[in-house]
């Protein structure tokens, strides 16, 4: 638990005097809603529905930023190495990264959400804040398989394309179920709509986070 | 001992497949609602059977590699995902040219469509991975956990995917298991068949499981010969 914190704020800090994740994730997010804009008809590009989806989209590409990001971080200066040497346990170095990783994920989602209000014609009113709970369910759930197969890909050759193409068929249950929840949500319908999706997310970060808890010993070595 | 049982295997599958063949295009009578496209099920029954099995292999030499340790749980792995992959595939294309006649389409995002190709590109990935690390340890470590991880998502996957398609139906009614098999001699068919693809599978299987234990043996003994050159040029 010691070792939890220590590390999460060595990464807030981090992050508070440099502010180069959070940067590169918004910018990555507010791209991502700007092709989609451009990629779909003005007419089609616009109401909850396909809010929902460029907000999903953006939350996947700049979740995998974040998870690169918090992890090449450490082992380009070989602080890795430190930290396995450190007898701060495995585990807690894990939930120190995913942690981040969300936190870094949702600053990006609330630029991302104020930005798809905007660019699909949306209202600011109170579906936004039931929107709020669906995404930081995603983002936790993303982070945690993205931070567990990016300390893997980042031993591989071509780990940029490796990332994706290992998370994003496994983010798939909780993609579905996102957008679909927060197309419900948007829309102002009510909880009862969402509930099958909202069960689903949270099945999925049980499983992942737990999952990830357990396996990172075995991903994280040094050499 | 190991090699008479990879022959003896190909044989079996060999007589096995090419009774299954003549069973399935001579001796089962056509179906009534589907005409002639139906027999490609017999084929591609038994290959989604082998595939999901050949994953679930490779979850569980995934756990038992990282519980115990041993090449040999990596190299099961190994060759049950290769494998696995291979039925994997036939699966999809018998699937989807049986589709086109019977739906007017390649491709539809049906619920079992969709999970089948998901759970594709996640094994896609899996081997992938393996090419792309050098380390030898390191890949089996990887691998385990990646097979170990994918086998957790099937059933989310699954079930996510089933609710997305109820909730959003497909233009086209699946036949959920309405596949007919009234006559007795499809049902012997099938039985045929399914012995046929498995006993191919498990020959293949062995034929890469034994390749790869023999390039394990070989690394061994490759370090065991540059260790020893070291020490003699010590001396």
């Amino acid at each position: 638990m010691a070792a939890f914190t220590a590390i999460l704020r060595k990464d807030l800090r981090l992050e508070m005097r440099s502010g180069q994740s959070t940067i590169a994730l918004i910018a990555l997010a507010l791209l991502v809603l700007v092709v989609l804009v451009f990629a779909l008809d003005p007419a089609v590009a616009r109401g909850p529905q396909t809010a929902a989806g460029a907000l999903w989209v953006a939350l996947v590409f700049s979740g995998m930023l974040g998870a690169t990001r918090a992890l090449t971080a450490e082992s380009e200066n070989g602080c890795i190495r430190g930290l396995l040497l450190s007898p701060a346990d495995r585990a807690g170095l894990y939930a120190a990264k995913l942690a981040a990783a969300f936190i870094f994920m949702m600053i990006a989602e609330g630029a991302a959400v104020v930005m798809m209000v905007l660019f699909f014609n949306l209202e600011f009113d109170t579906a936004l804040m039931r929107v709020a709970p669906v995404i930081a369910l995603g983002a936790l759930g993303f982070a945690s398989i993205a931070t567990l197969l990016a300390a893997i890909t980042g031993r591989s050759r071509a780990s940029d394309l490796m990332l994706p193409l290992l998370a994003v068929p496994m983010y798939v249950p909780a993609l579905i179920a996102g957008v679909r929840a927060s197309t419900a949500a948007l829309s102002g319908l009510p909880f009862s709509a969402a509930r099958d999706w909202i069960e689903i997310l949270v099945a999925f970060n049980v499983l992942f986070v737990s999952a990830g808890y357990l396996l990172f010993e075995h991903v994280i070595t040094e050499e | 001992m190991a090699r008479k049982l990879v022959t003896s295997l190909g044989v079996l599958s060999l007589i096995l497949v090419i009774t299954a063949l003549y069973m399935v295009f001579e001796y089962v009578p056509t179906e009534a609602d589907e005409g002639i496209v139906q027999r490609i099920f017999y084929f591609h029954v038994p290959c989604a059977w082998i595939a999901f099995m050949a994953f679930g292999l490779v979850a569980v030499a995934g756990i038992f590699y990282l519980w115990l340790g041993g090449q040999i749980w990596d190299d099961l792995g190994h060759a049950a995902a290769e494998t696995g992959m291979l039925f994997c595939t036939l699966m999809l294309v018998s699937g989807s040219l049986w589709a086109r006649p019977m739906w007017g389409t390649w491709w539809t995002w049906d619920s079992r469509l969709t999970s089948t190709f998901i759970l594709w590109l996640l094994y896609g990935g899996y081997l992938m991975l393996r090419v792309m690390i050098e380390d030898s340890r390191q890949v089996a470590r990887f691998a385990a956990v990646i097979g170990i991880v994918a086998a957790l998502d099937v059933p989310v996957i699954i079930l996510s995917v089933r609710l997305w398609r109820t909730i959003h139906p497909a233009v086209l009614v699946t036949r959920q298991g309405g596949h007919g098999l009234q006559d007795p001699r499809m049902v012997a068919t099938l039985l045929v068949s399914l012995t046929a693809i498995t006993v191919t599978f498990a020959w293949l299987f062995l034929v890469r499981f034994a390749e790869l234990r023999m390039g394990t043996r070989l690394a061994a003994l490759a370090r065991g010969i540059a260790l020893a050159e070291v020490r003699s040029g010590d001396i």
